[in-house]
């Protein structure tokens, strides 16, 4: 399977998942007006990624900014990484926030709430 | 009121940037382009300009899903505005917007109840919202008011102008404080 890999812009975040390594990097930020555009491929690559995933698979998700109505799609992405966790893979979502954003890191925690994932919350140092 | 009272005026009433027109997907990425450049050169902590440039996202994702258009004969212009500014204590970002008299109530009862909770509440609610599985076609996941509420710390301020039998012009204060550390 392809790695997946769009590059950052000024409204929508960097994506990389390598599929061989299982790692899944989503950095910067998500402030489209149109989220269903961006997301649905993201959304459609893992669909498919869960049939040929490696054991292993750790997210790595650090967002500077993003609007509510990416916060859904995020949580989509989660819930597929929730889906390979309960086909027995092993996941690990590591949530990066600049350690002054206090907001970002506790909306690390409701994701990982509401995901029911494991959650690693590191502060990023500037 | 000639020019140099107007720039008088929008000096004395600390307005950072001030915007009226037609809301769509170019606008709103240059609105907060300079917005963001603004920000960076103002003496503020980072976490503030931070929630500030936030509570902007989310007012100009507001706009872009929200705003009703404006109808003169075959014309339909969803026109709105914007204005960040400041005093003492907060900063200001505020908006206006035309809405059908019909969304007025719903809303209405969305930012009350809002208001109504306190920050662990307001949590709550927001991974309730979060997790109930569905996306409004609007994109708005209704969890923009949560959002503007939880990241300002504040009540949100609003007001509903009666235009016609079927518009209103909805305006939202949200404020920010300068001193909040969380």
């Amino acid at each position: 399977m392809d790695n997946f890999k769009i590059e950052g812009t000024k409204q929508t975040p960097k994506i990389a998942f390598s599929a061989s390594t299982g790692i899944l990097e989503i950095s910067g930020r998500s402030i489209p007006e149109n989220t269903f555009e961006f997301f649905n491929p993201v959304l459609l690559w893992l669909d498919s990624y869960s049939a040929v995933a490696p054991q292993k698979i750790v997210a790595k998700i650090s967002l500077e900014y993003f609007n509510t109505s990416s916060s859904k799609y995020i949580l989509e992405v989660l819930k597929r990484l929730k889906g390979m966790l309960n086909d027995g893979k092993e996941v690990l979502v590591e949530w990066y926030y600049e350690e002054d954003d206090e907001e970002m890191m506790e909306t690390g925690e409701d994701y990982q709430d509401v995901s029911g994932l494991p959650f690693n919350i590191v502060a990023k140092e500037d | 009121m000639n020019t140099y009272e107007k720039f008088r005026n929008m000096m004395d009433n600390h307005i950072v940037l001030s915007f009226k027109g037609e809301i769509n997907s170019d606008i709103i990425t240059m609105v907060l382009q300079i917005m963001e450049t603004k920000l960076d050169a103002v003496s503020e902590k980072s976490s503030v300009r931070k929630k500030i440039f936030n509570v902007l996202v989310e007012c100009m994702q507001n706009l872009y899903h929200h705003a009703e258009a404006e109808v003169e004969g075959d014309i339909h212009t969803r026109r709105a505005m914007l204005e960040l500014f400041y005093d003492e204590d907060f900063y200001y970002i505020l908006t206006g917007n035309y809405i059908k008299n019909v969304e007025i109530s719903p809303l209405k009862d969305r930012i009350d109840r809002v208001n109504s909770l306190s920050k662990d509440e307001l949590r709550q609610y927001y991974r309730e919202i979060l997790d109930n599985n569905i996306i409004s076609n609007k994109g708005g996941a209704d969890l923009g008011m949560i959002d503007m509420a939880r990241k300002s710390g504040q009540k949100l301020d609003y007001n509903f102008t009666k235009v016609n039998d079927d518009l209103s012009f909805f305006d939202l204060k949200v404020k920010v404080d300068k001193k909040r550390d969380n």
